[in-house]
């Protein structure tokens, strides 16, 4: 006897509803975590997920996948495949499975929230297989990088990442947290399987699984081919909960889907943008990051938001802007500030690798590669302690990453700059207006301290480099280093590029992120030296002399990242240019000013 | 690297043994109950989400030194779940091969047929009111071996759900009952399941991740399952309807699993503070009267095919067995 085909019975498993009789709707359904706002109860009985699947089809077409996945992992495991990866690809997975495997596990508890608070019961049936999906891919990206810890300890930060108060990790944290677990699952269903799933893992899976096959990691291609298959199903659950929420309710919807999707590119810039761009050997890159991007995340995600008669963000412009500049600034970040990732950044920027850059970033050259020029040109004078951090880079309020890596150096439409907004006695600083737009619309959820919040706060101490790397759970053995040891920079011709010359008016930048003060206060500022990629923290003191700051300021960029030049400084605040001789009492910084430092040509002498 | 070669992750580091596949991908996984966090999420403390962690996961009054040192005793790991589970479904798929469900639901006695309709086809309703609070604990709970049993055993209750929908088709096809047509009726309305629809709506609303624990896995599955799964099938065997208990048997199999688990984590939770045996106590005896009055109940619809009483009395005695087992006689 044949069994019944799935339509015939698959209906019955989906009416269980009922009406509630001994407690209110409201109770078992809040307001708060399921979230129907202006849309009728009623109407959520329309749900209908455009894939169907039976529990006993999961259960077979599961297991089939895990016994693909793990026999091709015991295959590989006696040959020598992974001694023979490159350093670089292997900082893509080392990075992956440290910033995708436990917010897999989180993911899970979103799909357990629709599962429990979903508004319509085949949602909430759906979303037990979205459940017991996330669970797998948690297990199995954490099963695959186990095995590999006795040969590299960067390994354990696949379990260890989201443990710690690492910056990329904090980042992640807020964005996933407030995409996952803050929302209600209407929220949810639009943010995490809509926007998330929909429009952006596709780049981090189906892109990183092509590069991992070139690149000759079968095993990690075959791992995340595998889970792409299963969030190609339970990704559906955004799109029937979508089209309820656009019919009744299209602002919350736009606004939603515009806040996720913004927060979701600006993380994918440093988590995907560098693998591609710079860690992936270049022989293996199938297409540049923004090519991925374009035809993976843009062109299908803005299509699909006309299909529900949604509009394209109101940014649409900046982040396609973005797609040319974004990475490159959070990848010269990371690699600059690379002690402190679980991953040995690759410097990528070798004459062929810089050819391929230029070829499909025309303008990377003017716009990154004076900083880079300086980079290599301290490493090959030996000097390579220049390229090390002695402070932080300023975090904005909202993506957590720097700021500064919204624009470009260079970049007259979108400059290295904060977009500073006063709130309640204080001023936070963003990356970008899209950032400041977002955190003031909904500050009262998304508001969560950056590493630089906490340590102004005073939470790290000492509030040294080295402090922070032991606060942020670095240990020694695993504090990123370059991935080639340099070998990228050494194909340079000797001399060119030439020494960076003097490395700044102070030379050594010393070694507090807080200075201890000298007999003055301490004035912690967001400094920007004229031509840097990044705004960063400085600690200045009350009592300095405003030429005093300019030093502090320059110590921290020139010679490192911008070339000295036979010039004064002068500072700006707020537009105004400083006289040097004031103090920096009098000249009105205060504390989390943005205080801009530029060359001088007219004060050489001064210098 | 001149440190020394890691085994296993350094979170694990302390267990002194070398642990195997299953803690290594089930342990500390909940990023959220980490130590020393400002609040669960990264958002600010007071969001409607990190309140709700906070009032019914962290400050509930269940509480442990050490949640991450529960182990199931099934250590079930994913593939170990779909794996057992689909060979599960394929000697479900055999049965009702073998069965030939057409012909055999057609010999079905109509007296039966009306047991069938109205104690095991509207399963589906509160089988999916289990479904929703298992989700719920898995969310809630504070670590993930537990999070991840609550997980497969949220893909259990969909199992049954799904296998209780196939069987209402194909009972529906085959017979001239009122199957199909009457379930959500009987649910909602008949008398008899009233104090269980009563029980269980309440229980979607016992939002403290300790007490949703202990009213649904150690109070009132326990005493449902009995007249729901074992019950039933000894009525069903009894009565010549051989497919029903071999498929209630099947499901019995998931049920026991999740006693398994639920009575080794209350002993851990004694164990690890000798006051929570109060505190579960506790919340088993606010549980208790609901569990007792929806065994009355549908033992009632079992009273013509089973002797006056045995089926609410085994149900209150299973429950009082699991509460022994784990450790709150």
């Amino acid at each position: 006897m044949a069994r019944l085909p799935r339509e015939e019975w698959y209906d019955i498993a989906r009416d269980v509803d009922w009406d509630l009789s001994y407690v209110d709707y409201d109770e078992v359904f809040p307001e708060w975590m399921s979230g129907t706002g202006k849309v009728p109860r009623e109407a959520w009985a329309e749900w209908d997920e455009p894939y169907k699947v039976t529990y006993p089809e999961y259960v077979a077409t599961q297991r089939e996948k895990e016994t693909g996945a793990y026999s091709v992992k015991a295959v590989l495991r006696k040959s020598r495949v992974f001694d023979q990866l490159d350093e670089g690809w292997k900082s893509v997975a080392k990075q992956h499975f440290g910033a995708v495997a436990l917010v897999e596990d989180l993911a899970a508890y979103a799909e357990l929230r629709m599962a429990r608070f979903g508004l319509a019961p085949a949602w909430r049936n759906m979303a037990v297989f979205g459940a017991l999906d996330e669970t797998r891919h948690a297990q199995i990206s954490l099963y695959f990088p186990h095995e590999l810890l006795g040969r590299d300890p960067q390994y354990d930060w696949a379990h260890k990442a989201y443990h710690t108060s690492q910056w990329t990790v904090a980042a992640a944290r807020a964005t996933f947290d407030g995409m996952m677990m803050n929302p209600n699952v209407v929220d949810v269903a639009v943010q995490l399987p809509f926007t998330f799933e929909t429009g952006f893992t596709n780049v981090q899976f189906v892109a990183l699984a092509a590069d991992a096959l070139e690149s000759g990691d079968i095993n990690f291609a075959n791992m995340i081919s595998s889970i792409q298959t299963d969030e190609a199903r339970h990704s559906q659950q955004g799109g029937p909960t979508l089209k309820i929420l656009v019919e009744h309710d299209p602002r919350r919807a736009q606004w939603v889907i515009d806040k996720t999707f913004w927060v979701s590119a600006r993380l994918f810039s440093v988590l995907t943008g560098p693998a591609m761009d710079y860690y992936t050997p270049l022989a293996m890159r199938k297409q540049s990051f923004k090519e991925f991007m374009l035809e993976w995340v843009a062109g299908q995600f803005a299509d699909q938001l006309q299909d529900y008669g949604l509009k394209k963000p109101w940014y649409w412009d900046e982040f396609l802007a973005g797609l040319d500049t974004w990475h490159h600034g959070l990848h010269l970040g990371v690699w600059y500030w690379r002690p402190t990732v679980w991953w040995n950044p690759q410097g990528g920027v070798s004459p062929a690798e810089r050819d391929w850059l230029r070829e499909k970033y025309p303008d990377w050259e003017d716009r990154f590669g004076p900083i880079w020029d300086v980079i290599i040109g301290n490493i090959n004078a030996g000097q390579a302690g220049l390229t090390l951090p002695a402070t932080l880079p300023w975090l904005c309020s909202l993506c957590q990453l720097p700021v500064g890596t919204a624009g470009s150096p260079g970049n007259q439409r979108y400059p290295v700059r904060s977009y500073p907004l006063s709130y309640d006695g204080r001023t936070y600083h963003f990356c970008s207006r899209p950032c400041r737009q977002i955190w003031w619309e909904d500050r009262d959820t998304l508001h969560s301290p950056t590493v630089v919040d906490r340590v102004l706060a005073g939470e790290v101490q000492p509030p040294t480099v080295e402090g922070l790397l032991t606060w942020m759970g670095l240990t020694p053995e695993v504090r990123g280093t370059d991935a080639y040891g340099y070998r990228w920079a050494r194909a340079y011709p000797p001399g060119d590029p030439g020494p960076a010359g003097d490395a700044g008016p102070a030379g050594d930048a010393g070694p507090a992120v807080t200075e201890p003060s000298n007999g003055g206060r301490p004035v912690p500022v967001n400094a920007l030296f004229a031509g840097d990629f990044v705004t960063q923290l400085v600690t200045l003191q009350d009592t300095d002399t405003v030429d005093q700051a300019a030093s502090r300021i320059a110590a921290q960029v020139v010679g490192r990242r911008v070339r000295s030049r036979e010039a004064g400084l002068v500072v700006r605040l707020g537009g105004r240019v400083l006289p040097g001789e004031l103090t920096v009492a009098a000249a009105g910084i205060g504390p989390l000013d943005s205080v801009d430092v530029s060359w001088d040509a007219g004060r050489v002498g001064e210098r | 690297m001149a440190a020394r070669r890691l085994k296993t992750w350094s979170a694990l580091g302390q267990l002194g043994r070398l642990p195997g596949e299953y803690e290594i991908v089930t342990h500390a996984l909940n990023y959220t109950t980490r130590p020393g966090r400002p609040s669960a999420l990264a958002s600010n403390p007071t969001t409607p989400a990190n309140m709700w962690l906070l009032t019914y996961r962290d400050s509930s009054p269940l509480q442990a030194g050490d949640w991450l040192g529960f182990r199931d005793p099934d250590r079930l790991t994913y593939r170990a779940y779909v794996t057992m589970q689909d060979q599960q479904e394929t000697v479900v798929a055999g049965v009702l091969d073998e069965y030939g469900p057409a012909r055999h639901d057609a010999s079905l006695p109509s007296w039966w047929l009306e047991v069938l309709a109205a104690l095991f086809t509207p399963t589906r309703f509160p089988v999916h009111a289990l479904q929703m609070t298992s989700a719920y604990l898995g969310y809630l709970a504070p670590s993930s071996y537990i999070t991840n049993c609550a997980v497969f055993g949220t893909g259990d209750l969909l199992r049954r759900v799904s296998l209780v929908a196939y069987r209402t088709r194909q009972l529906a096809e085959a017979t001239d009952s009122a199957i199909g047509r009457t379930e959500r009726a009987r649910w909602q309305q008949d008398e008899a399941w009233q104090p269980a629809r009563q029980a269980l709506e309440k229980l979607l609303t016992a939002y403290d991740w300790g007490e949703c624990f202990t009213a649904m896995n150690l109070v009132l599955r326990p005493t449902l399952d009995q007249i729901l799964l074992h019950e039933l099938a000894e009525a069903a065997r009894d009565s010549g309807d051989e497919l029903t208990w071999l498929l209630l048997s099947n499901l019995a199999a998931d049920a026991a699993r999740g006693i398994r688990w639920s009575t080794a984590l209350a002993r851990y939770a004694i164990e690890q503070r000798p006051e929570n045996r109060d505190v579960l106590r506790r919340w088993a005896d606010r549980w208790a009267p609901r569990a007792e009055a929806a065994a009355a109940g549908l033992g009632q619809l079992l009273s013509g095919v089973r002797p006056a009483g045995a089926a609410e009395r085994a149900a209150n005695s299973a429950r009082h067995e699991v509460l022994d087992r784990a450790g709150l006689a």
